[in-house]
């Protein structure tokens, strides 16, 4: 394909396919009905000259001289007669009449008699003639009469039905083609709006929308799908800029802090114990920094999908076990107990490592946030396509609107507390990343006694025991 | 014991020189990896220190070379890149261990003393420090002559201070070491502290002298009270 016609608008190639396949179409149908017409224009010529041959036979007489003469009208009389002709012939090959002295027709070729009636198209003074010769009788007497009619004014009619044919044909096409421009482009000034819209709307402006006009036909559908597209990207660039702005926040801080401690220690001559101090808390922020960047390092490298699971069956309950007995000594702390109601045998395909972390991490925040001398109660069931761990705590719920966003990057429920208890702002968001690596999903609820619910759904690798839920 | 620092950030190798001299080794820097390769060619080393992203020629490379030519002295490396490939590639480069920057020196003098002690017996199953005395065997941990009634966590968390007797030991080295898990993370943070209290409570508890004494920033040591 030429270069200018893949540049070409798509408003230009429609109309130009269009135009091209009509008029192959024109040129198909013309031919056809030429060919009707001038099939149906021979046979009804055949059908007059056929009817000339009747006609001659009866007015064909034997004179007492023995000659053969025409007995009815002249021939010559009328405009018509011009384009007629007929001779008889003996059936010894002599020409025994002739009507027309101007116009001689060829001799003819075969005499063996009787023979049937022959269409026969000859040339004769510059003209074509279609003649029938047959074989006949005058006054009993054998002979073999021809009849002829001009074929001129056939060609002349058959003609102009052709220049018609021939000369309205680009008219019609020139014709559509303006009409089919015309159409195509009324049909796409919408997508020209569309776009000229959509290249308005930049990363600054990317709460505009482009106008939907009809959304029921496809440039309204088109519409809404810019629009589905750019609020997606919206939604991205808000989590972005807000994550940027978060954790600009959250690493800057910690190196306020350093800066401030190693400032402030150089600022007068103090004290090796006040040394030390200063020296220990710069140590705890670096720590902090530390444990930031290593959160931020993994979520990234999940972002990347560069992670690789090292995934095997899992039991579970034994799972579960294994994180809650090593978070037992901060639960016991604050006079905590942690039930683990587990049907026994549920398996999963997953990489232990990273989900204990995860569910660990879930334990870790539940124990944070239950009152003392409350319980943490886990609940762990399957069915067939799914395995289910719920983790309920006591602690003071989540509000609904903020259940959506808890597991983003840095969210908190409580700026001041959080930070004081050492959290990083990332442990749910590694605990959503945990989970959906796994293909699972992770949400939470409010437990109608009060006390939050998170949810963890695992797709089942395999099931040892078909338990059909809690025993 | 003589100990082969390469790194080319001036200042780390300057801290990572005062560390280990402080330790008494006998601390020799090279600031690129061709220096480096020089003198752990031409050079007798106990243990080397090795920095995997250095100008000219990288450690990886160096390794490589150094164990193609038979030289056969223990090698630390140091990444800044946790990824378990670069991990992998490095042990099975020749190294010995590793360390994922930023680390804590505490935990570097002790990977070194492992690497240096290696081949040798495990260690002795008797520890002692000042009144206080284990028996790894038995299980056994008496302070002041009083049979400590320890739990399974802390006679291991006790066992491992003592072994680091008098050194700084680090979060991440108990949650690695003790607690075996191979990732620190906050919660762990927290059972570690809390661990450390209640040991502490036992251990240094009845008006004993202390022995167990939290670093601020840095993590644990245990040794005889003097401040």
């Amino acid at each position: 394909m030429k270069p200018g016609w893949s540049a070409a608008s798509i408003r230009v190639r429609l109309t130009t396919w269009y135009t091209v396949v009509l008029f192959l179409m024109m040129v198909l149908y013309a031919a056809a009905t030429f060919v009707a017409v001038r099939h149906e224009f021979f046979e009804q010529f055949d059908d007059q000259v056929h009817d000339d041959f009747e006609s001659a036979e009866a007015q064909l007489e034997r004179t007492p001289s023995g000659q053969v003469a025409w007995i009815g009208e002249p021939h010559h009389d009328s405009e018509e007669e011009g384009d007629r002709a007929a001779d008889v012939w003996s059936t010894s090959g002599r020409q025994i009449y002739r009507s027309r002295p101007s116009v001689t027709l060829p001799p003819i070729a075969q005499r063996t008699s009787p023979a049937p009636p022959r269409y026969e198209t000859v040339e004769a003074g510059g003209q074509r003639w279609r003649t029938l010769t047959g074989a006949s009788a005058v006054a009993g007497d054998p002979i073999i009469l021809r009849v002829g009619r001009s074929e001129e004014r056939l060609r002349t009619q058959l003609w102009e039905v052709l220049v018609v044919l021939v000369l309205g044909l680009p008219l019609v096409v020139a014709l559509a083609g303006v009409g089919g421009y015309a159409l195509a482009r009324q049909a796409l000034a919408p997508i020209g709006h569309l776009a000229l819209e959509a290249r308005r709307i930049t990363a600054d402006r990317l709460h505009q929308r482009v106008s939907v006009p009809n959304q029921h036909d496809e440039i309204g559908r088109l519409a809404a799908v810019i629009n589905d597209t750019l609020a997606r990207l919206e939604s991205s660039f808000d989590q972005l800029r807000r994550f940027t702005a978060d954790a600009s926040h959250e690493l800057r801080t910690p190196l306020a802090v350093i800066r401030g401690i190693g400032e402030v220690g150089l600022g007068e001559t103090r004290t090796a114990a006040e040394y030390q101090e200063a020296i220990g808390s710069m140590l705890e922020e670096v720590d902090r920094l530390t444990t930031l960047v290593d959160t931020l390092l993994r979520l990234s490298h999940g972002d990347a999908g560069t992670v690789r699971l090292s995934r095997e069956p899992v039991d579970l309950g034994q799972l579960v076990r294994e994180a809650a007995s090593s978070l037992t000594i901060l639960a016991e702390e604050r006079q905590q107990s942690i039930q683990i109601d587990a049907a026994e045998g549920t398996m999963a395909t997953v990489d232990r490592l990273v989900l204990r972390e995860a569910i660990t991490n879930l334990l870790h925040n539940a124990i944070k946030y239950s009152p003392s001398e409350s319980a943490i109660e886990i609940r762990i069931r399957a069915d067939r396509y799914q395995a289910i761990v719920e983790i309920r705590d006591h602690g003071p719920g989540i509000a609904a609107a903020d259940r959506a966003r808890i597991f983003d990057r840095f969210f908190r429920l409580d700026e001041a507390r959080s930070r004081d208890k050492g959290g990083t702002g990332l442990g749910l968001a590694i605990v959503k990343w945990a989970v959906e690596t796994h293909g699972g999903q992770i949400a939470v609820d409010e437990h109608p006694a009060g006390g939050s619910v998170f949810r963890i759904t695992l797709p089942l690798g395999s099931k040892i025991h078909a338990t059909g839920g809690l025993t | 014991m003589r100990v082969l620092v390469v790194e080319d950030e001036r200042k780390l190798s300057q801290v990572l020189t005062k560390a280990l001299e402080s330790e008494r080794y006998d601390v020799v820097t090279a600031q690129s990896g061709d220096d480096g390769f020089e003198r752990a060619t031409t050079e007798a080393f106990d243990v080397v220190v090795l920095d995997l992203m250095l100008p000219g020629r990288g450690g990886l490379d160096i390794l490589k070379q150094l164990r193609q030519r038979h030289v056969h002295t223990p090698v630390l490396i140091l990444t800044a890149r946790d990824g378990v490939d670069d991990r992998v590639l490095g042990l099975d480069l020749g190294a010995d261990d590793y360390l994922v920057k930023p680390f804590a020196l505490s935990e570097l003098l002790a990977r070194l003393r492992a690497l240096l002690r290696r081949g040798r017996p495990a260690g002795a199953l008797l520890l002692e420090a000042a009144d206080l005395k284990l028996d790894v065997a038995a299980r056994r941990a008496v302070r002041a002559g009083r049979l400590l009634d320890l739990t399974t966590r802390e006679f291991e968390l006790l066992e491992y201070l003592l072994r680091h007797h008098g050194r700084l030991v680090s979060r991440e080295m108990l949650a690695r070491d003790v607690w075996k898990e191979p990732r620190r993370a906050t919660p762990l943070d927290n059972v570690i502290d809390v661990q450390m209290t209640r040991l502490r409570r036992k251990v240094d508890g009845d008006g004993n002298p202390r022995l167990l004494h939290t670093v601020r920033g840095v993590g644990f040591v245990l040794r005889e009270d003097e401040p």
